[in-house]
């Protein structure tokens, strides 16, 4: 009985909270069909903060929405694979928002979006205790509301709670969607560009904010973002995104320090560093492809430095490197 | 051969928000204060950086520069050559010489209108050009700003956020320019399209001899892109100075919080510093509620305090003038 108690808590630990496996998605419109997602694998373990970087068109919105369950069918069609959290199929499925709540959270770009404006704070936050079923007491859950508030280091809380979302600054906004969020203790939160647009200052105490509470609640995240920066500064494993395929994915410290994909290596030159004495950043010119009109083999091959013949004609499969690593690029066949 | 290209001299710039009309009509007004009491100089051949966060006023001085919005205190000289805001002249030429590249390319392009006829429109200050020495020049600024002939004739919704803003650097550089402000140019554009458009700027600066006013909230673009910078919160300028010192020895206390929030690839979150974000001060020192330095003496508006090349406005550096006097 015990021994295989402790074998179930094993297994838990070992298995990963999130499993995409081998997902395409594409989006029907009038007279065509467009790949949005091919053949994505990603998996988050317990406690582990993943994130997807990418620029705009590379679907890593698309896959943050399939995740929470919230991509509408029509226009987007799932034409293979599956997600499986916590060993349970829950994309594509029948049963909706059934793990939202408790399971899955997602914390939009534009909290303005995912604020109700007619209600006040409380109200909203309140909403989602209900939700989650999370202490009916009146009294004990201002407390927990008001903990909740000031580890998000809101110093006005009353103030704060009886506001309507209009009547509150960027960052406190956001602030409150993180609270709205974190508040049900999820297992996994997806955040999609949660400090992009923020001030520096706020955007810097939000990210320690989720790391803190990552640690103290032991949520799982993924984090979605254009910025390499920010991924490199909280994130444990990178995915890197382009055109709707993983091109590269490992720890942060490999991907950051040695980057294998020429995409990866791009990503990286375009961040500016040095003083205005420093050379050009070297970055190929032409831009993203669009997305309904690929071109054949690696989809990046038109902007790659180190192009082959066989890039242009054969897309690389994904594979595995060293140390977690995975690469689709033909240099490494 | 460091001239002062541009000088500007404490100005302030007021929205007016309200108009109460009280119990015998009298009418009351009031102002926000965008910009308060800022002085800068720009040389000939600078990058200079404003850097400051939402509401700082960094666009409202931009437009103030090119004459859109008009400072109700204060001065601007343009090469030595006071502006005054109501004579149609002067705006004229302060048009004539300086142009201006907006954050948000969708905004700034007529959508109705082509490529080519969207350039031309730089010419609207310009008479001394016929139409065909007008076409001749867009087609040579097009290939200077990097893009193809071909979309000369299609309209903006048919270009990629790169090659909107490229349309807008055209249109600002058809005519000869001395000055170029950049308002935000790359912050709505993907990282590597950034790099490009940066790389472009560096170009087009040597190219026609240009003079660049660069604002952004991004750090790690002004240290690349800037000489000189210009630190500003909530309308005031705080700190100026020369790039690489502000970046390696920041003087006022928000400029040190900014540089120490700034992420970069190499950095890595400590969770020991804390940021104490308070409202901005109306009274005394601006910075003042979330300053982690204050003492007595911020109850009072500080002064600029000059130390070499760099100027701080901050009463920590009170002491340090008055022993270099002694």
């Amino acid at each position: 009985m015990l021994i295989s108690m402790t074998n179930e808590i094993e297994r838990s630990k070992n298995e990963n909270l999130l499993e995409v496996r081998n997902l395409s998605i594409y989006f029907e419109t009038i007279d065509k069909k467009i790949k949005i997602l091919r053949e994505i694998d990603l998996y988050v373990k317990r406690g582990e903060v993943v994130g997807i970087v990418g620029e705009s068109g590379s679907g890593k919105s698309t896959l943050a929405q399939a995740i929470v369950g919230v991509l509408d069918s029509p226009p987007a069609f799932v034409e293979n694979g599956e997600i499986i959290f916590e060993g349970e199929r829950v994309f594509p499925t029948n049963k909706k928002f059934n793990y939202r709540g408790k399971g899955i959270n997602m914390v939009f770009q534009e909290p303005i979006v995912s604020l109700n404006p007619v209600y006040t704070v409380r109200r909203q936050i309140e909403e989602a205790m209900d939700i989650a079923g999370i202490e009916k007491d009146k009294k004990n859950r201002d407390e927990i509301i008001k903990n909740v508030l000031k580890e998000l280091m809101i110093r006005d809380v009353e103030k704060v709670l009886e506001s309507y979302p209009h009547q509150l600054s960027g960052g406190m906004r956001q602030r409150v969607a993180i609270a709205i969020s974190v508040i049900q203790r999820p297992k996994l939160i997806i955040l999609d560009e949660p400090t992009t647009g923020l001030d520096l200052i706020v955007q810097r105490q939000i990210m320690k904010l989720l790391l803190n509470l990552k640690n103290e609640i032991n949520t799982s995240m993924i984090l979605i973002t254009h910025d390499l920066t920010v991924a490199a500064n909280m994130c444990d494993r990178i995915y890197i995104m382009y055109t709707g395929r993983i091109v590269e994915s490992g720890p942060r410290t490999n991907i950051i320090k040695d980057p294998l994909h020429p995409y990866t290596w791009m990503l990286l030159n375009s961040v500016p560093r040095g003083y205005s004495d420093s050379g050009p950043l070297k970055v190929t010119e032409g831009s993203p492809p669009d997305i309904s009109n690929l071109p054949p083999g690696c989809t990046f091959h038109p902007r790659c430095p180190r192009v082959m013949e066989k890039c242009r004609k054969e897309v690389p499969k994904i594979r595995k490197m060293e140390g977690e690593r995975e690469v689709a690029c033909w240099i490494y066949e | 051969m460091n001239n002062k290209i541009l000088e500007v001299r404490s100005i302030s710039v007021r929205f007016k928000t309200k108009t109460k009309f009280k119990i015998i009509l009298k009418e009351v007004e009031r102002y926000k204060i965008a910009v308060d009491n800022v002085s800068f100089d720009v040389m000939e051949g600078d990058t200079f950086g404003l850097v400051g966060e939402t509401g700082s006023g960094k666009s409202t001085i931009a437009r103030t520069l090119v004459g859109i919005y008009k400072p109700f205190t204060g001065e601007i000289y343009f090469m030595g050559k006071k502006i005054d805001f109501k004579r149609k002249n002067d705006l004229l030429y302060l048009r004539k010489n300086i142009g201006i590249v907006f954050q948000d390319p969708v905004g700034s392009l007529n959508p109705k209108l082509k490529v080519r006829e969207i350039i031309r429109e730089g010419f609207s200050i310009e008479e001394k050009y016929s139409k065909s020495e007008q076409d001749k020049l867009i087609v040579d600024i097009t290939r200077k700003v990097g893009l193809g002939e071909s979309k000369l004739d299609s309209y903006p919704s048919e270009l990629s956020g790169g090659e909107k803003q490229r349309v807008s650097l055209a249109r600002a550089l058809v005519t000869q320019k001395k000055i170029l402000i950049l308002d935000e140019p790359t912050s709505s554009l993907d990282v590597s399209i950034q790099a490009q458009i940066l790389n472009l700027l560096r170009k087009l600066k040597s190219d026609f001899n240009l003079t660049y006013i660069f604002i952004t909230h991004d750090l790690n673009v002004i240290r690349y892109m800037c000489n000189r910078m210009g630190v500003l919160y909530y309308g005031q300028l705080l700190e100026t100075g020369n790039v690489k010192e502000i970046y390696e020895s920041p003087l006022h206390p928000y400029t040190a919080d900014l540089m120490n929030a700034n992420l970069t690839l190499d950095s890595s979150l400590d969770f020991t510093s804390q940021y104490d974000i308070g409202e901005p001060s109306r009274k005394g020192c601006i910075y003042k509620n979330s300053c982690k330095k204050r003492f007595e003496l911020c109850e009072n508006p500080p002064n600029d305090v000059e130390l070499g090349e760099r100027k701080v406005k901050c009463w920590l550096y009170k002491n340090i003038i008055e022993t270099q006097r002694m």
